[in-house]
């Protein structure tokens, strides 16, 4: 997991090491050949986030789906933007990322079946659709 | 044939295992079970036989111990020992013989000059290497014994396979036999001191178990517990005696004990040197065993056992062990003075006290008893007096005269089914005629006619005394013997009279005193055994009707003798025993006519030609090389050199002693009035003075036979007349002179006692320490246990539950149930680690990022 981050994270490193004038020579060659990577991983971060958050802090578990559909969604957009820059530099395995991206979504769609079924199942159980009610976890 | 000797103790002992071990397991009959043990013991009678005849042709005088042929084991490899008893003696003789030696070779100036040199040097200890060895010797002395004990224990063998027919216990007895036969022969065959010790302890536990052979018997049980602690007060004096023996010679073996102590100086009356010491405690074993006073009491008591017991044991071999201890160790007893007059002492007063109490007693086995206790005293009277020739002389007869009346006895016990009071008997003679006949020849022997075998010993041994230089107080026990002579007459005078003569008094009860104590004992089950309570027989315990005994069993013996309609017990009419009774009887009464030939004294010389007649096989000559001669500080030498006339006139010490039995004066001192040396003088011939003596024991033995005849056969009504006259004397006679009831207030009572003391002692101290410490252990563990249950416990359970209720709610809290807290808390680790790992590249892209926004693009 964490190792997935690190090209992303040695990524902005690398940036940040730059000396002026070896910075400017690499903005100026990467801003024709990246069509700026960062900002797509900073919408995607800020996706998760969202996501995290709804999921931690809503109480309707209709939302709380809604917004893993939401993290789901910030994955699949940093798949499409690495796959994107990769296939700007001619990676062979540029493609890789897309398909991933539309297993995530098959899988996503899955999921939401079988979570909808649950909530159904839930539901005529227990009368209620919010997970502060439901605490047969605890000890 | 003498090497073959080891197997005339073994043999017994083998037959013994067989009947023992085997003999109920395999169910032996009786035929097997007597086959065996008479085979063994009549084997070993005839391996003595030869060996005897061989040794006789070749080795006598000198000891043959079958080490000479290598039989023999180191049985107790001692290692060396100090030897610390009798330096003092020892000295004198080492130093006596150095200044011989040293003046012998100086020249009188040197003599005089050298007198300091012959001081005496200080003692040093000394040392020897002791090794008791298993061997067996034959010598003059034992080779009697192995006769005696394997010949007359051959008849009572044979008797008892009759007499004990029927009995539940057949193979029992016979093993017990065979294992005392093997004990007895180790008694008198070993060659060293601890041998006869193993013999002496192996006879007292034989004697145990066959006096207890009725041991459901209350009685028997009684007596041999009685014959065992008796014994071991004996057997305590002789341990120490061979303590002594080794601590002063370094050995146990005869030959080198004997070879150093006669030469140790002489202790005169009243001086108690080593010797005295060891003496005293060899005679005290010798009393113990040989029933002399104080420790006689067990014997009569001993009558509980069998008859056949009674015979063997009991009168011909093993009380006899004592005379043959005491002769044995000869050297020893002449070096002490005091001692000799302690055993004759001894002897002359045993002899005298029992004879009376044999007087009144009723049952005919009692009377035999204290028959044979009083010639024990014979015996030791003539050990005393320093004729121990003349006791192993008595020892022989004896066995032969007493085996043959205790058989008699146990024949008319039988005949009589199982009656032993005399009071019940008379007439016998129609109806046992064997056994009247026999008992005839043992009574003549015993009261002292000429010339059957009691007379030959009995009269030297009252010679013997009359004449003794050996102690002083001669006259006296010369005095106490006649007596003593002429009451045995009269008591068994009384015995043939009440048994075999007169009228027939077994059909009617014997009526007042004596039923009504039989009914009494009957009833409580109580001992029988003395004359309070006049025996009922050797088993008394049977129901009224029922028939007891061997003959019962014998249905068709018993229906040709005589019906049994009546079934009222004693009320039976006698027979004469089978054959295997009356035969050993005969061959016992030839020999108790007989016997008495191989010792004919001196005193016959006249008839016979010879102080001592027959050669080597004049008992008193075949004895001589074992007897010391105090006057030649040796031991006799084979050619007839006995204490009278030593053979080396030449030598100056023999000379000394060549006035014949006066010699020993010189050795023991002054011993004041002698009755012998006193008629001699009047009569001025010795063979007159001896012929006086006989005839006066003649005349006793004649005295005592009219007085027994007057008063039972003649006229039957003076024993009470007299018994009324004398009562005090009747009484302390009849009981015994209250001997028993003595012991048991003094000794029985206060063991009871101080065993009772001891038992309180260990019930109420030993077990209340045990039981306090333990109560205490309790209350201690109890205390422990409350400290760990309350204190320690409590302290960890306080801790526990405290830290349990601090902490539980924190943890608890933790536990929401919530799906979404958890998955709070997953992301907030997942942020945590996030930072742990990546914290400070973060921190540096954040702050690249933020700078390349507001520094360039934008």
């Amino acid at each position: 997991m964490l190792n997935f981050f690190s090209p992303t994270l040695a990524l902005l490193f690398q940036e940040a090491e730059r000396s002026r004038l070896g910075e400017m020579i690499y903005q100026t060659r990467t801003a024709a050949a990246n069509p700026d990577l960062s900002k797509f991983l900073v919408i995607g971060a800020l996706l998760f986030i969202i996501g995290v958050a709804g999921v931690l802090t809503r109480r309707n578990i209709i939302v709380i789906f809604m917004s893993i559909e939401l993290i789901l969604n910030a994955a699949n957009l940093n798949f499409i933007a690495f796959s994107r820059y990769l296939s700007q530099t001619g990676s062979p395995n540029a493609l890789a990322g897309q398909i991933f991206a539309v297993f995530v979504i098959v899988v996503a769609a899955a999921e939401a079946a079988i979570g909808l079924g649950i909530v159904i199942a839930l539901y005529r159980n227990k009368e209620t659709i919010w997970v502060d009610e439901i605490d047969l976890l605890k000890w | 044939m003498q090497k073959y000797i080891w197997l005339v103790p073994l043999l017994p002992l083998i037959g013994a295992a067989i009947n023992g071990l085997l003999g109920r397991k395999l169910r032996f009959s009786e035929r097997l079970i007597g086959g065996i043990a008479v085979g063994s013991v009549a084997l070993a009678f005839l391996i003595s036989l030869t060996a005897v005849y061989s040794y006789g042709n070749a080795g006598w005088p000198k000891p043959y111990l079958t080490s000479q042929d290598g039989f023999s084991f180191s049985w107790i490899p001692g290692g060396a020992v100090s030897i610390n008893q009798g330096g003092e003696a020892r000295q004198q003789v080492d130093v006596q013989k150095q200044v011989e030696e040293r003046l012998a070779a100086m020249t009188p100036e040197e003599r005089s000059q050298t007198q300091s040199m012959l001081v005496a040097t200080t003692e040093t200890p000394r040392y020897s290497l002791l090794n008791i060895e298993w061997s067996y010797q034959l010598d003059p002395l034992s080779s009697i014994f192995m006769l005696i004990v394997t010949g007359v224990g051959l008849c009572i063998f044979i008797f008892a396979t009759g007499y004990m027919h029927g009995e539940t216990g057949f193979y029992r007895f016979f093993a017990y036999m065979g294992l005392f036969m093997f004990a007895m022969l180790v008694l008198v065959m070993g060659s060293n001191f601890l041998m006869m010790f193993v013999g002496w302890e192996g006879v007292g536990l034989c004697s145990y178990l066959l006096i207890g052979y009725y041991f459901d018997r209350q009685e028997a049980a009684n007596a041999s517990r009685k014959a065992f602690i008796t014994n071991r007060v004996g057997d305590f004096g002789f341990a120490l005696a061979i303590f002594g023996v080794i601590a002063t010679f370094g050995s146990a073996q005869y030959t080198e004990v004997f070879e150093q102590a006669k030469s140790f100086p002489i202790e005169m009356l009243g001086h108690w040197g080593i010797l005295s010491w060891i003496a005293l405690g060899l005679f005290i074993g010798a009393c113990g065993k040989s029933a002399q006073l104080p420790l006689h009491v067990w014997l009569p008591d001993a009558m509980a056992g069998p008859t056949p017991v009674s015979a063997l044991i009991h009168a011909a071999t093993m009380v006899t062990a004592g005379l043959y201890m005491v002769t044995r160790t000869n050297v020893i007893f002449q070096h002490s003075q005091t001692m000799l007059l302690v055993v004759a002492l001894v002897g002359a007063a045993t002899a005298i006290f029992a004879a009376t109490i044999g007087i009144t007693q009723n049952d005919i086995k009692k009377v035999l008893a204290y028959s044979t206790v009083s010639q024990l005293g014979f015996m030791f009277m003539a050990c005393g007096v320093g004729a121990f020739a003349i006791g192993i002389f008595h020892v022989m007869t004896h066995a032969f005269f007493k085996a043959l009346m205790f058989l008699g006895a146990g024949s008319v016990i039988h005949g009589m089914h199982h009656e032993q009071d005399m009071r019940r008997m008379g007439g016998l003679k129609k109806y046992m005629p064997y056994t009247y006949w026999t008992f005839m020849a043992g009574w003549l022997a015993i009261c002292g006619i000429i010339p059957f075998s009691g007379f030959w010993s009995k009269d030297e041994i009252l010679w013997k005394s009359a004449e003794t230089t050996h102690i002083p107080l001669g006259w006296l026990v010369w005095l106490i013997g006649t007596i003593a002579a002429t009451c045995t007459a009269f008591y068994m005078t009384r015995l043939m009279a009440m048994t075999f003569w007169g009228k027939e008094r077994f059909l009617e009860g014997a009526g007042g005193e004596a039923d009504e104590a039989h009914a009494s004992a009957y009833d409580k089950g109580l001992a029988a055994h003395d004359a309070v309570q006049p025996s009922a027989g050797d088993r008394p315990r049977h129901e009224p009707g029922e028939h007891v005994g061997p003959v019962h069993e014998d249905a068709a013996h018993h229906a040709a003798t005589h019906g049994h309609g009546d079934g009222h017990h004693g009320a039976h009419i006698p027979h004469e025993s089978p054959p295997s009774m009356w035969v050993p009887l005969a061959v016992l009464a030839l020999l108790a006519v007989i016997g008495g030939f191989v010792g004919i004294g001196p005193a016959f010389r006249t008839i016979t030609g010879s102080e001592h007649p027959g050669g080597y096989l004049n008992i008193v000559t075949w004895l001589n090389p074992i007897i010391w001669n105090p006057a030649t500080r040796e031991f006799n030498t084979a050619e007839g050199a006995h204490e009278a006339a030593p053979a080396e006139g030449a030598h100056a010490e023999a000379t000394a002693a060549a006035e014949g039995a006066h010699g020993a004066a010189a050795i023991y001192g002054d011993t004041g009035f002698n009755l012998a040396h006193s008629v001699e003088n009047s009569t001025h011939s010795e063979l007159a003075t001896e012929w006086i003596f006989i005839v006066i024991s003649l005349v006793v033995a004649g005295i005592g036979i009219l007085l027994g005849m007057l008063f039972y056969v003649w006229r039957p009504e003076l024993p009470n007349i007299w018994a009324q006259r004398l009562r005090p004397l009747y009484n302390a006679s009849y009981n015994k002179y209250w001997v028993d009831e003595f012991y048991g207030l003094t000794v029985t009572r206060r063991t009871m006692d101080a065993a009772r003391g001891v038992y309180r002692f260990d019930s109420k101290v030993v077990d209340g320490i045990v039981n306090g410490l333990a109560w205490l252990s309790r209350q201690v563990s109890r205390i422990v246990g409350g400290v760990d249950k309350y204190f320690v416990d409590g302290l960890v359970n306080t801790v526990a539950a405290f830290i349990a209720r601090l902490m539980s709610p924190l943890f608890r809290a933790a536990q929401t149930g919530f799906t979404q807290n958890y998955a709070l808390v997953m992301v907030l680790g997942l942020m945590v680690a996030v930072a742990a790992f990546y914290g400070k590249d973060i921190a540096i892209a954040v702050a690249s990022a933020v700078r390349n926004i507001t520094g360039t693009v934008f």
